[in-house]
């Protein structure tokens, strides 16, 4: 078990509003990733949950009891800290031993429960040693340890893989996966990495300014994004934004050409079109209906690996980015001219937001 | 606002045993001296005190001695915490240069600064006899015939012997300091080909700044407290050229039982001692700040 | 090469300089010592390097004078007031730390360092003598604690501010209170800055004069006011004075170089950052 429930949940610190009224369920062995910008309130979040910061007001409910006022040590609940936490004065083996201490459990009981985690998460011949002697992998591993040998309802993740290298990241995001689906628990992973995200996450909750932005599958995320704000912080290249109005007839004008879309926008007549790069195509043929032939002026080509990333100009001014595969690459020549194609159906629409 | 234990947030519950114990120890003294210093309170006459206001200050204020002990401290605070700063600055950017035996050196040199200040005051004032101490003896045989402790220089021999103990406390906060301090710049400085006067003007000093102010006013209100020296060597004398102003209050209360008054003392003296704290804090204050 | 400078002249003026402050500061202990072994009819001859060294002054101060009796004292005392400055100092100093809403606490906490001793004199020593506690080891001990426990307090801060917070909040997760996670896992990470301002505040204490020379008689005096009672002009004491130096100044010298690294971060640590 391990059911999470956020209701009406806020947190401000004197006038700033940290989390500004969040609604959330958390279903059981979920993994869920809270991602959002630096800043957004994710952290807050989780040390709300964790009961390390005091709500303002709203309710936390695990289990469907509510939560609220307990002290962290009544929640049931485990966390794994950005830095480890690790208690630098006791050994690797006091240091998983520490919250079954707490708890009363009895030495033997500790002992054996110690070795057990030791041995999953292969670090028995590193107990009798302190913290600062371990690397940085094993360091995240005696804290990832150290949470899961109680047996808590939820796990708590605090961009617990931002201080490993590249390598060492993506073993220990498998490991972590790995451990979710043996020991079923519900998870909530904070991360500013969409890919560490879109990776792990059985739903994704993007957060800004304190506030949900869209909560969904990485998919739903990906070709679904609901807000400007979440189809511009994923994806990379970032999507393009193109600004236009929109007609009676459901026509779209923009300074780079019209089209029709057969979405109506929700509201508003300015909107923001959104394009993911690799929806712009290099395109010879004549235009159809459904979408806009552009003329563009090829103004930068980056490879990276086995894709480029073509940078692209219209006439208007309005920029665009592509990308396409690394063998296409002598199609784009910087300061040529080509055309390239948008499909409505790879369109997004947003309302335009004034500032 | 009344609160049960049970409610109290633990961060009262941890700062309660200090504020109770600096309550009785601190505050309750504070306030029994301010209503001391309106007192005609005398050791002599311990049954017979009067409320005579602020006749003490009147009296404190317009004593010549009182006056000349808080000259004596001012001259022998200025005079020891620069020479102090100068010194311990100088030993501080050598020490950092040194190859070999830094650290040796570095702990004999903070010696001083650990050892009772009574210890230090009465091995000075038999190193500088005039009749038996070694410096002068030595001194004499090279033609120098100097009276250490005499009219003209005695307030200066105290000021080098608080300088001998207190130089050593300087030269640890610059040495941490200088450690502090971040290596780009100097490395910058030296692609740039800036020399080393340079270097030290506006790289090392700028940067030093704030531990320089807090290792001044540290120093500097350590300083008003000199008794040690002037018990220990020469009584106030001659004259009164030594009486500091620790002194006074000692001799004022102590042996002349003039409770009263001698708080009145103390009170004109902290009164000072803010009021410096203050400016040296607020002249400082827009460059420590960034 | 002792000394790294470029040019040879530097390099040579400030050896120089190191050799002439290191001997500065160490002549006199050099001198008190020699002194020390120095037979009774030749103290405080300037003009006598070379003679027959003698325990006799030692053994003077050691079994026919009060000395033992107060070095004991100041043992006693030093170690009485730290041991309530860090009971009381302790979770003072790791509330200023972690807590918001201590700001002016800090600086009171300094405040109350820098208080000057005459003016606290006054009010204890008369309020000990209506206590009856003139020459009593507990009014030095509560004379001293007004400028121990600050130091102490002070030090700590330091030493707190640098333990991660994410420790506590690792360990309250792991199911021990607030309280819990302070004594189980702060303290003990704390423990090198604790023994370091123990030190630090055993040393002020032992080396007080003022409030002891004013507090203390026959039964209590400490031995910096036993050194005082030294003072005399003449040279025939000068030995067993520079006895009771050394025996105060030996343990002190060895106990602050075992702290010595731990010093700035006490004394200035917490006050550069300002």
């Amino acid at each position: 078990m391990g059911q999470v429930t956020f209701k009406n949940l806020s947190k401000s610190f004197g006038p700033a509003n940290i989390i500004d009224g969040i609604n959330l369920e958390i279903r059981n062995s979920e993994f869920l990733v809270l991602l959002g910008p630096s800043g957004c309130g994710k952290s807050t979040t989780l040390r709300l949950l964790a009961g390390l910061e005091t709500v303002s007001s709203g309710k936390i409910l695990i289990d469907g009891k509510d939560v609220t006022e307990l002290e962290p040590r009544e929640r049931d609940i485990a966390m794994v800290f950005q830095n480890y936490a690790l208690y630098p004065t006791m050994t690797v083996a006091q240091n998983i031993g520490f919250g079954l201490k707490a708890k009363k459990t009895p030495p033997k009981l500790i002992k054996e429960k110690v070795n057990d985690i030791a041995e999953l998460l292969g670090l028995t011949h590193l107990l009798n040693r302190k913290p600062n002697s371990l690397s940085g992998g094993q360091q995240q591993r005696v804290a990832i340890g150290r949470a899961i040998v109680r047996k808590p309802k939820v796990f708590l993740f605090d961009e617990p893989l931002s201080n490993l290298d590249a390598n060492l990241r993506l073993e220990m995001r498998a490991e972590i996966m790995k451990l979710h689906r043996e020991l079923g628990a519900t998870t909530i992973f904070v991360t500013h990495d969409q890919e560490e995200a879109m990776a792990m996450a059985d739903r994704i909750v993007i957060m800004d300014n304190g506030l949900i932005e869209q909560v969904g599958t990485p998919t739903e995320i990906y070709f679904q994004p609901k807000t400007r704000m979440v189809a511009g912080f994923i994806g990379n290249p970032s999507m393009n934004f193109i600004e236009g109005q929109i007609s009676k007839n459901c026509e779209i004008s923009m300074a780079i050409g019209r089209i029709k879309v057969n979405i109506p926008p929700n509201s508003g007549k300015d909107v923001e079109v959104g394009i993911r790069p690799e929806k712009i195509k290099l395109d010879e043929r004549k235009s159809k209906p459904t979408e806009i032939k552009v003329k563009v002026l090829v103004t930068n080509v980056e490879l990276l690996g086995p894709r480029a990333v073509v940078k692209m100009q219209h006439e208007s001014g309005q920029q665009l980015t592509s990308v396409v595969d690394h063998n296409e690459m002598d199609k784009y020549r910087v300061g040529t001219k080509i055309s390239v194609s948008l499909a409505s159906q790879a369109l997004h629409i947003f309302p335009r937001i004034r500032d | 606002m009344l609160m049960n234990a049970a409610q109290m947030h633990i961060k009262y519950k941890l700062i309660l045993p200090l504020v109770f114990l600096l309550f009785g120890i601190m505050l309750y003294p504070l306030f029994f001296s301010l209503w001391l210093s309106l007192q005609d309170y005398r050791l002599t006459r311990i049954n017979d005190v009067q409320f005579v206001g602020l006749e003490n200050f009147g009296l404190i204020a317009t004593d010549p001695s009182f006056l000349n002990a808080m000259g004596n401290t001012i001259s022998f605070v200025v005079g020891a915490v620069i020479l102090e700063l100068i010194l311990g600055l100088s030993l501080a950017l050598l020490i950092q240069k040194l190859v070999i035996f830094r650290g040796a050196i570095r702990s004999i040199l903070l010696a001083p600064m650990f050892i009772t200040p009574i210890a230090v005051g009465l091995m000075f004032r038999f190193l500088l006899n005039s009749e038996i101490g070694i410096i002068p003896f030595y001194l004499l045989k090279v033609g120098i015939s100097l009276d250490w402790f005499g009219p003209g220089l005695a307030l200066f021999s105290i000021v080098l012997i608080d300088v001998w103990q207190w130089t050593p406390f300087m030269l640890l906060m610059f040495l941490a300091g200088l450690e502090a301090l971040p290596k780009t710049p100097f490395e910058a400085a030296r692609v740039d080909g800036a020399g080393r006067w340079l270097t030290f003007s506006s790289i090392t000093l700028p940067l030093l700044r704030p531990v320089i102010v807090v290792a001044l006013i540290i120093r500097a209100l350590d300083a008003f407290k000199v008794f040690e020296y002037v018990f220990a060597i020469t009584r106030g004398g001659p004259g009164n050229s030594t009486e500091t102003i620790m002194y006074y209050i000692y001799q004022t209360g102590f042996r002349f039982f003039r409770m009263g008054e001698a708080a009145a003392a103390s009170i004109l003296l902290i009164i000072f001692i803010l009021i410096f704290v203050i400016l040296i804090v607020n002249l400082s204050r827009p460059k420590v700040i960034k | 090469m002792i000394i790294s400078f470029e040019n040879q002249l530097s390099r040579f003026l400030g050896t120089i300089a190191i050799f002439t402050a290191i001997i500065v500061v160490l002549f006199p202990f050099f001198w008190i010592f020699l002194e020390s072994l120095k037979p009774p009819s030749l103290g405080g001859r300037p003009d006598v390097w070379f003679f027959e060294p003698t325990w006799e002054n030692w053994s003077e101060i050691v079994l026919n004078s009060g000395v033992p009796l107060n070095i004991l004292n100041s043992f006693f005392i030093a170690l009485i007031t730290v041991v309530i400055s860090l009971i009381c100092g302790a979770p003072a100093a790791y509330a200023f730390s972690r807590f918001r809403g201590f700001h002016g606490a800090r600086y009171s906490i300094l405040a109350a360092e820098m208080m000057p001793p005459a003016i606290l004199i006054l009010p204890l020593f008369l309020l000990l003598y209506k206590l009856e506690l003139i020459d009593s080891r507990i009014g030095v001990i509560i004379a001293h604690l007004t400028f121990v426990v600050p130091v102490i307090t002070w030090f700590l801060i330091g030493f707190f501010d640098e333990v991660p917070k994410d420790l506590e909040d690792q360990a309250m997760i792991d199911g021990y209170t607030r309280f819990q996670a302070f004594y189980k896992v702060i303290l003990p990470i704390v423990r090198p800055g604790l023994g370091a301002a123990a030190v630090f505040g055993f040393v002020l204490s032992w080396n007080d004069l003022f409030y002891s020379l004013l507090l203390t008689g026959a039964e209590s005096r400490t031995l910096p006011v036993a050194i005082a009672s030294f003072w005399t002009f003449r040279g025939i004491e000068l030995g067993k004075m520079a006895v009771a130096i050394l025996i105060a100044v030996i343990p002190v010298l060895i106990l602050s170089y075992s702290i010595q690294k731990h010093l700035i971060r006490g004394i200035g640590g917490s006050g550069v950052k300002y």
